[in-house]
């Protein structure tokens, strides 16, 4: 099972989803609306390009030092799903773009 | 006359009752003469390629411009051309909601219709197809209300439930996000919002997205005031309804018979509201969801004539175009002074109603006889209403239902123990009942 949780966690990029209320995405809005919240998650080793092997070559022979750098790729979002509207607590209507993931990849 | 007798007659309660209860028939026979129908799109190509149809039609359109039907029927090759249109396709052709050319579709069908009709009519027959075509979404709504059962969600919200269906269906989220947003953009401090594209993208809400949402969000059943709210919020009323001047209801008629869209889902609403309730609730073997299929679930949403709650009373229901209030401030109040507590509250109800089945006084809902009642008198007297009586409609329900008192008891006698089948399911069509009222 051990071996089945570290596979579970080296899963590739991928979009991925949950039922959420407004409140609980932290952006400051009362309401009980639940929405659909779609996110990027996942590994992106098969994504790694010269880029990111010559980057930390360089890193380690101190060619870099102090520049804060990513040498590898990362899973976010290439796309953003369409605007959100909801009703709050205190019946205003409010709309949030680029709330959630629409397609996702190693960038 | 030449017009009076061959008039269009909306589809007989009994043959839409009997259409949607009954198997299909055999062979593709069409018993109502309506399936056998083509739309009005098809009709005017195959009348185009008849030479003598298409000239009579061309006639016809130049006689109606600009005139009105006496004048027109004044002159003979006018009188011709429509004689001979009636043996025509164009004729018996309707239209299908939310159809491709759906507005290319109600002109010609109002084209040779106005032509026909008898001038001011109260009602007209609606130039869509009739109910069966929606029987999926029907039955299919006939499911949710069924699971609403009040039992076993007494801490729920429908409406916050149905928003949330919403949410997590693709269209559903897009179109709602795209009406809420455009009817709640600021354009200045001086224009609230868009009216305009606010009313196209709730049509476009209502026409795109299935009924078992838009039902849903519209006429889910309320506990609490926070609910109720919420369900009067749905259409964004701020923009899309309420109006700095409230005018008056017939003139609010006449604009939108004006524009053959609000026309035909006017005209729509009236046929199917009207002609199968009545029938319906005389054999409770029927679901009474049937009495739905008017085919917006919101007959005037995105339109002059947008009906909506009044307020966020969770026990009376009342809907009503824009222009309602302009009547009802302070005039409903000494309308009714002999029964002021019929400002219908639910203990009120319990204590003035011993006739209602017991299940039905703690339900969550908007039943109310009373509401049943004054449809189904306003149906009787309804075609025959002279001008006074109609600017009567433009008043609050309140004073509607007060009027009609008397009949409340021969109503519940008639249906005995059959309402309590019923009454949970028709829950959902009392707003349209009351819209009918309003209109």
């Amino acid at each position: 099972s051990r071996r089945k949780r570290a596979r579970a966690r080296h899963k590739p990029c991928a979009l991925k989803e949950l039922e959420v209320s407004v409140s609980e995405l932290g952006l400051g809005y009362e309401s009980d609306e639940t929405v659909l919240f779609r996110y990027c998650s996942g590994t992106c080793e098969a994504a790694v390009r010269s880029y990111d092997l010559s980057l930390k070559s360089m890193r380690s022979k101190k060619r870099i030092k102090k520049e804060k750098v990513r040498a590898r790729p990362c899973c976010r979002p290439l796309a953003y799903d369409d605007d959100v509207s909801f009703l709050d607590a205190y019946n205003r209507y409010y709309t949030v773009n680029e709330l959630s993931a629409k397609e996702c990849g190693c960038v | 006359s030449l017009c009076s007798s061959s008039l269009p007659l909306p589809p007989h309660p009994d043959e839409i009752l009997h259409s949607l209860a009954g198997p299909p028939s055999p062979g593709g026979q069409d018993p109502h003469g309506w399936r056998g129908a083509v739309d009005c799109v098809r009709a005017n190509e195959l009348c185009a390629a008849e030479p003598g149809c298409s000239s009579r039609y061309r006639t016809l359109r130049q006689c109606l411009a600009g005139r009105d039907r006496n004048t027109m029927l004044a002159n003979k090759e006018c009188q011709a051309a429509l004689e001979v249109l009636q043996e025509s396709p164009l004729y018996d052709c309707r239209c299908k909601r939310g159809m491709k050319k759906e507005l290319q579709c109600l002109q010609i069908y109002w084209s040779i219709h106005l032509g026909l009709a008898e001038g001011e009519e109260f009602y007209e027959a609606s130039p869509y197809e009739p109910a069966t075509s929606r029987l999926s979404d029907i039955f299919r709504l006939a499911s949710i209300f069924s699971g609403m059962e009040p039992a076993a969600t007494s801490k729920s919200n429908h409406c916050l439930d149905a928003a949330k269906a919403c949410n997590l269906n693709d269209n559903c989220k897009r179109l709602r996000s795209g009406y809420i947003s455009t009817c709640s953009r600021e354009l200045s401090a001086a224009e609230r919002c868009s009216r305009r594209k606010c009313h196209k993208a709730l049509r476009q809400f209502f026409d795109r997205v299935p009924g078992e949402y838009t039902y849903r969000l519209l006429f889910c059943s309320c506990r609490d005031q926070a609910c109720a709210e919420r369900r009067r919020q749905t259409i964004v009323p701020s923009c899309s309804y309420e109006d700095k001047e409230k005018p008056n209801c017939l003139d609010l008629r006449s604009t939108c018979r004006a524009d053959h869209l609000c026309r035909s889902r006017l005209a729509d609403f009236h046929t199917n509201c009207q002609a199968s309730f009545h029938k319906a609730l005389s054999s409770p073997a029927v679901p009474p969801l049937i009495l739905l299929p008017s085919p917006s679930p919101h007959p005037g949403a995105g339109f002059d004539m947008t009906p909506n709650y009044v307020d966020a009373s969770t026990t009376s229901i009342t809907i009503s175009p824009n222009a309602i209030q302009a009547f009802g401030n302070g005039t409903d109040v000494n309308l009714s002074p002999k029964s002021p507590s019929l400002a219908v509250t639910l203990p009120a109800k319990t204590e003035q109603s011993p006739l209602l089945p017991d299940d039905i006084n703690d339900s969550n809902t908007i039943y109310d006889p009373r509401i049943i009642t004054t449809c189904t008198s306003l149906q009787e007297h309804g075609p025959k209403l002279n001008k006074s009586k109609e600017q009567s409609l433009c008043y609050s329900e309140t004073q509607l239902t007060t009027d009609i008192m008397p009949e409340q008891k021969t109503f519940v006698d008639q249906k005995g123990g059959s309402s309590l089948h019923w009454a949970g399911r028709i829950l959902p069509l009392v707003p349209l009942l009351l819209l009918l009222l309003a209109l």
